[in-house]
């Protein structure tokens, strides 16, 4: 265990760099001067080259790599040219928005996903086990957005018992921020539940037809209790995998719908800062997402590791 | 007891007619989509960027307007025609940049011993774990939105799902006797590969290439949406969303057409990926 613990961590750490090159590489060498750009068109050039001395743009650029990763590293994510605010406080004060909705979606998606894909598996035959996989390759092509718009229009304004937009902060009045989450968070839920369904139900088909199944219907198990007792075990492995994976997903759909209901979230702000070219903003922000997405696969990994031996024990 | 063989040998064939159903509903639904994506560079019913504001916010079937005009009174069902035309030229563009380069680092990773193997798919694996739409928003800030930004971040997206997809099919192939033939002929290592293992990864690559094609439509739409895809004269149906909600609000009608669009489209791709699959790819058929 403790090989397999260190493995996946140094493949973390070395995927961590690896990200934060491509980032700072795409954001830095397709971005040209950045001074130049921030400034706009009518900028003199000795304001685009104080500009540059003072953030120190006009350094090489691996010295300004090296300046940002060990900065980050320290907890420092730099300032925003415009404003000079600390990334660090734009970050925090978006955060109270964009993790209550992303981890409530995922939580719908999972308790949406389980029992309907399981449901689906194991009664394929039946007509309810037919519409749920139906309803999942429907469910599958709905933009999120579009979900949102909907959801928005049927329960926001046709019925208005939830606001169709914006945004009351926690301190405010807890039950104002629950409501203007909880239409954000259905969107989310149920296209993410759309697609986790499809794996859950694929994974549970995939766990029926092995013959340690089999070997415990023979003892006189239901294909319930063979499923519960010793299916669900080993059919949990490739759905954690893909939960891991979708969170990459997840995020995406939290950016679009934080727009939709114009909630101030961490996307909102990330789309901002890129329509202002800050690139400072853009960089430590997108890079924060990127180690938070492979800090949950790294985490996926190891109970991979706890819950299957065949895996930490391979190679 | 005596029910039980009459009823076994019905269940295939039940299955096999659903699978027939997947797959004709899919190309159906394709071919129209592709055929009025075509369409819209011989024939528009109406200029879809003109502004009439006498004729603004028509609703459906009124006369010479199919399916009304939005906020400016420009026709929706034009719009829609040329939205179609960016969405098949983005998705099947980004889906198709992403088989090249999946294809070619599929097969090297497959081929050419550990080393290459390792990099390869640690590679992938980095990749698959940036969130695509933020790479996209990063793209779309450095390089300028547009639809060939869209085309590029759909491929750095979808490449390593390519990459992973066509290397497993392909190290499966590898272990056919065939192969272990091949070498004792003393074939080169690209001579197989194009030879003996391309072909017989043909039907994952067509079934990987139509439902990232789907995804590609949804993620233009959604990048579209957020104003960082395409943008006018350009059409696309996650833009006429966002502006129908900016422009009159969401309780339009103008909300539904766009994203029924999607949907459909989306839909009817997903059916052919998947119909395709079962025809092509027997293994996989058994199982689902």
């Amino acid at each position: 265990m403790p090989v397999y613990i260190a493995r996946k961590l140094a493949f973390f750490l070395l995927a961590v760099l690896a990200a934060s090159i491509a980032i700072f590489l795409l954001i830095r060498g397709a971005g040209g001067n950045v001074a130049a750009v921030i400034l706009g068109k009518d900028a003199t050039a000795e304001a685009i080259n104080a500009l540059a001395q003072q953030y120190g743009l006009d350094r090489p650029l691996f010295v300004q790599y090296f300046d940002w990763i060990g900065n980050l590293l320290q907890g420092d994510l730099g300032r925003s040219f415009r404003t000079n605010e600390p990334v660090t406080d734009l970050v925090v004060s978006r955060l109270s928005i964009s993790i209550p909705l992303c981890v409530s979606g995922l939580i719908l998606g999972l308790v949406i996903a389980i029992p309907a894909g399981t449901y689906s598996a194991l009664n394929s035959d039946k007509p309810l086990g037919a519409v749920i996989a139906l309803l999942s390759q429907v469910g599958i092509a709905v933009p999120v957005f579009w979900a949102g718009i909907l959801l928005s229009l049927l329960f926001g304004v046709r019925l208005g018992w939830l606001p169709t937009g914006g945004w009351t902060n926690w301190d405010v009045s807890f039950w104002g921020a629950v409501r203007s989450l909880v239409l954000p968070v259905i969107s989310l839920g149920l296209i993410l539940g759309a697609s986790l369904t499809r794996y859950v139900r694929s994974a549970v088909l995939d766990v029926m037809n092995q013959d340690y199944v089999r070997t415990a219907r023979a003892t006189g198990m239901t294909r319930m209790q063979a499923l519960l007792q010793v299916g669900l075990r080993n059919a949990a492995l490739p759905i954690a995998t893909v939960v891991g994976l979708q969170i990459a997903e997840l995020i995406g759909g939290t950016v679009i719908i934080e727009t939709v209901f114009s909630l101030p979230g961490l996307s909102r702000m990330i789309l901002a800062n890129v329509a202002a070219r800050e690139v400072i903003v853009v960089q430590s922000t997108v890079m924060l997402i990127i180690i938070f997405v492979m800090f949950i696969n790294l985490i996926v990994d190891l109970l991979y590791g706890v819950l299957d031996p065949r895996v930490r024990l391979a190679r | 007891m005596t029910l039980a063989p009459t009823a076994t040998p019905a269940k295939p064939k039940r299955r096999r007619r659903r699978r027939n159903l997947t797959l004709t509903i899919g190309i159906v639904i394709t071919v129209a989509f592709i055929a009025m994506a075509m369409a819209s560079f011989f024939y528009l019913p109406h200029n879809p960027n003109l502004p009439r504001i006498p004729d603004r916010l028509l609703p459906a079937g009124s006369p010479g307007y199919l399916l009304g005009t939005d906020a400016l009174g420009r026709d929706i069902f034009s719009q829609l025609m040329v939205g179609a035309r960016t969405s098949l030229m983005v998705g099947a563009g980004g889906a198709l940049i992403s088989l090249v380069i999946g294809t070619i680092a599929g097969l090297s990773a497959a081929a050419f011993g550990r080393m290459a193997d390792e990099t390869i798919s640690r590679g992938a694996d980095i990749m698959l774990s940036i969130p695509g739409m933020v790479t996209a928003l990063v793209l779309a800030a450095t390089i300028g939105s547009g639809a060939l930004t869209t085309i590029l971040a759909l491929s750095a997206f979808f490449t390593p799902s390519f990459t992973r997809v066509i290397r497993s099919a392909a190290l499966s192939v590898m272990q056919e006797d065939f192969i272990t033939a091949a070498r004792l002929y003393d074939r080169p290592t690209w001579f197989i590969l194009l030879r003996h293992v391309l072909p017989n990864v043909a039907g994952v690559m067509i079934v990987q290439f139509t439902l990232y094609f789907a995804a590609g439509i949804l993620t233009e739409a959604g990048l579209s949406y957020l104003g960082v895809g395409v943008t006018r004269p350009s059409i696309s149906w996650g833009m006429m969303l966002n502006e129908a909600q900016q422009q009159v609000g969401i309780s339009s009608p103008l909300a539904m057409w766009p994203g029924l669009a999607i949907v459909i489209v989306v839909l009817g791709l997903n059916l052919l990926g998947d119909g395709l699959r079962d025809v092509l790819d027997p293994k996989l058929a058994r199982r689902a």
